[in-house]
């Protein structure tokens, strides 16, 4: 069975994540305006919070969403993200400062993203040429998702920036139109920005993921991560993925089994009706997370393999390329071959 | 800013109470079907609005002789009008002088408003003077930066626009300023430590520019400037004086002295803002920062 955790589990450490942004909210000034900020977040004062209290993830969204509103600027989400990464929590906080390269510190935070990160999935793929790593919505919170993404892509980029002791070459391929603030865009991520991409994702080549690290330890990061492991114990839900990211990794797994609600379900342990339920605490329905998994299969498979419609079509389980055609275009508003020339158009 | 003028604001409520004691007990109460509505709107309408004047001023002002006289001024004008609207309310005798006394209050608390008009745009007139490098020709409290007091990335944009409309063909440079390794005084030092070398490179950039210049906090630890009547070259050679001048500084955090050190791009600023300052942006974090010529050749910069 599945292990899953939903939006009003009470799992993030309030001197994690939560910390970090009070922190920050501090340091411009947003105390000095009352509690306003804190309403619903289940934050008692703006002092460092107690060691035994544990935020749901909605009540972090809500904390991000109030402090956003409350600063009112462009550069929150970014700053945010400026400071996230590796961070104090715990072992594979310890772990991402010993990493020998970009390959290995992107395994631990996938790895570790339930305490790393726990808002947005993070996955690393490698094929046709070119590392991707690219970024799921882990709660349902589609209003945030933007800034989100600007904070999670920020915190990986300036950490990979400060370990590796250089600039990185990534891509930004970002699931938005361009924004007015684009200017932070090209300040604390990079000049390589894609918008419109139907994907968050960070492109780079993969001779990248090897190049040793100055600071890297292996004797010291495989330390860590034993007491990473040893940290989460016998607990099973310890490091359990958000119920949209452990469908998505099912759906992912069976996309050529034809998966349905009920099979899905019933690898989740639920009942359909339950499992309807859960996704709709989370903003979602089946279809929508199947739609998104098949988006993100066809345009990997565009991408990495090459595929044309046909092929693709046909992987997917498709009568033919026309029906195909005509479900992608309903799955992301474009057509398979606007969004290859989109995505493909310049190499890296 | 209200704290600060608590007992201005106490003494205005005392005069209006005592106005209020003074009419209740020299006057004689007018009966219900004597009272003048349209009167009591207009008149105590006037004290109300003349108050909240009152409150605007205090509550967005330091103290000193502007706010004294803007707030002085409006105080009158509200215990005057206030005064008359009394009058509805309650019959004085005919010999008493002392209620008309009350109500020409309004036309001196006008002068003494106007007064303080005339030294509010005297004010003004330095105020501008020193903003001037910050701003330019227009003013817009939205598009400034919190941390050093600079105009954003949205207001070059619309100043890029605004001087290639008002003088087409002639030369105007514009040049992008990053810090080298600002990540690092962040990851050492801490984010507020940051923020301090921030204000100061402002600080040190706005030193060093004409009166005509405008420098923008582009984003992070990018500024900005756009150099109306300049060439390339002299850009450049500009954003070498800054970047030396920057170099020269002496910044002292907790835990040591920070040395702080610039790159630069500069180009000619006579395409689309949004293509030039991506493009300059790009150019400006590869390690050896460059000048675009002519908006393609590129020169070599340190």
């Amino acid at each position: 069975m599945i292990a899953y955790r939903q939006i009003g589990d009470c799992f993030i450490p309030a001197r994690h994540q939560p910390a970090l942004i009070l922190d920050y909210a501090r340091s411009r000034e947003l105390d000095e305006q009352g509690d306003k900020a804190l309403r619903g977040t289940g934050l008692r004062g703006w002092a460092m919070p107690d060691a035994d209290i544990a935020l749901s993830p909605a009540q972090y969204l809500q904390l991000l969403a109030n402090v956003m509103r409350e600063l009112d600027s462009p550069d929150t989400s970014f700053m945010l993200g400026q400071q996230m990464l590796p961070g104090h929590f715990g072992a594979f906080s310890h772990a991402l400062l010993q990493a020998q390269n970009l390959r290995q510190a992107l395994e631990i935070l996938c790895a570790g993203a339930a305490r790393l990160c726990p808002l947005l999935t993070p996955r690393l793929r490698e094929e046709g040429g070119l590392a991707v790593l690219y970024w799921t919505d882990g709660f349902g919170a589609p209003s945030q998702l933007p800034a989100l993404v600007e904070m999670h892509m920020t915190a990986v980029t300036a950490m990979c920036r400060w370990l590796a002791g250089e600039r990185l070459p990534w891509r930004y391929c970002l699931n938005r139109s361009a924004p007015a603030h684009v200017e932070q865009h090209e300040v604390h991520l990079g000049g390589d920005l894609r918008f419109n991409c139907h994907l968050d994702a960070m492109l780079i080549k993969p001779e990248w993921l090897d190049k040793a690290w100055p600071r890297g330890n292996a004797m010291a990061a495989s330390v860590a991560l034993d007491s990473a492991a040893a940290e989460a114990g016998a607990d099973r839900l310890a490091l359990a993925p958000s119920l949209l990211s452990a469908l998505y990794d099912h759906l992912l797994a069976n996309i050529r089994l034809g998966p349905t609600l009920e099979l899905s379900a019933a690898a989740f342990g639920v009942s359909a009706a339950t499992m309807k339920r859960h996704l709709a605490r989370h903003g979602s329905h089946f279809q929508a997370e199947l739609d998104q998994v098949r988006a993100h299969v066809a345009i990997h498979l565009f991408q990495a393999r090459g595929y044309d419609n046909e092929a693709v079509a046909q992987y997917l389980g498709f009568h033919d390329a026309t029906n195909f055609r005509r479900s992608f275009k309903r799955w992301t508003g474009l057509t398979p071959s606007l969004l290859r020339d989109g995505l493909l158009s310049v190499p890296l | 800013m209200l704290q600060l003028h608590r007992s201005t604001l106490i003494a205005a409520g005392l005069a209006l109470l005592a106005c209020l004691f003074l009419y209740a007990s020299l006057g004689v109460a007018k009966s219900f079907e004597h009272w003048k509505w349209t009167d009591i709107v207009s008149e105590g309408g006037t004290a109300v609005m003349a108050g909240s004047w009152v409150l605007f001023t205090l509550s967005s002002r330091p103290g000193g002789l502007v706010t004294r006289l803007l707030a002085g001024g409006l105080a009158l004008i509200m215990i005057g009008s206030f005064a008359d609207c009394m009058d509805e309310f309650f019959i004085i005798s005919k010999t008493a002088r002392w209620d008309h006394w009350l109500e020409g209050m309004v036309p001196v608390g006008m002068l003494v408003v106007t007064i303080g008009m005339y030294y509010w745009r005297h004010e003004q007139f330095r105020l501008n003077e020193h903003l001037q490098k910050r701003e330019r020709l227009f003013r817009d409290h939205r598009a400034f930066d919190r941390i050093t007091q600079l105009a954003n990335a949205d207001y070059l944009r619309r100043q890029i626009r605004h001087e290639q409309a008002r003088r087409p063909g002639q030369p105007c440079a514009l040049v992008l300023l990053d810090i080298d390794g600002f990540h690092l005084i962040n990851r050492e030092f801490g984010q507020p430590e940051g923020d301090r070398v921030l204000q100061a490179v402002g600080h040190m950039l706005l030193l060093n520019l004409r009166n005509d210049d405008l420098l923008c906090r582009y984003a992070g630890d990018r500024f900005a400037l756009l150099l109306p009547d300049t060439s390339v070259e002299e850009a450049a050679s500009l954003a070498r004086h800054l970047a030396a001048m920057v170099g020269q500084m002496r910044h002292h955090a907790k835990g040591g002295r920070v040395g702080i050190s610039l790159r630069h791009a500069c180009s000619n600023a006579d395409a689309a803002p949004d293509v030039l300052l991506a493009e300059l942006s790009r150019a400006v974090s590869q390690p050896a920062a460059a000048c675009l010529m002519a908006s393609t050749a590129v020169v070599a910069a340190a």
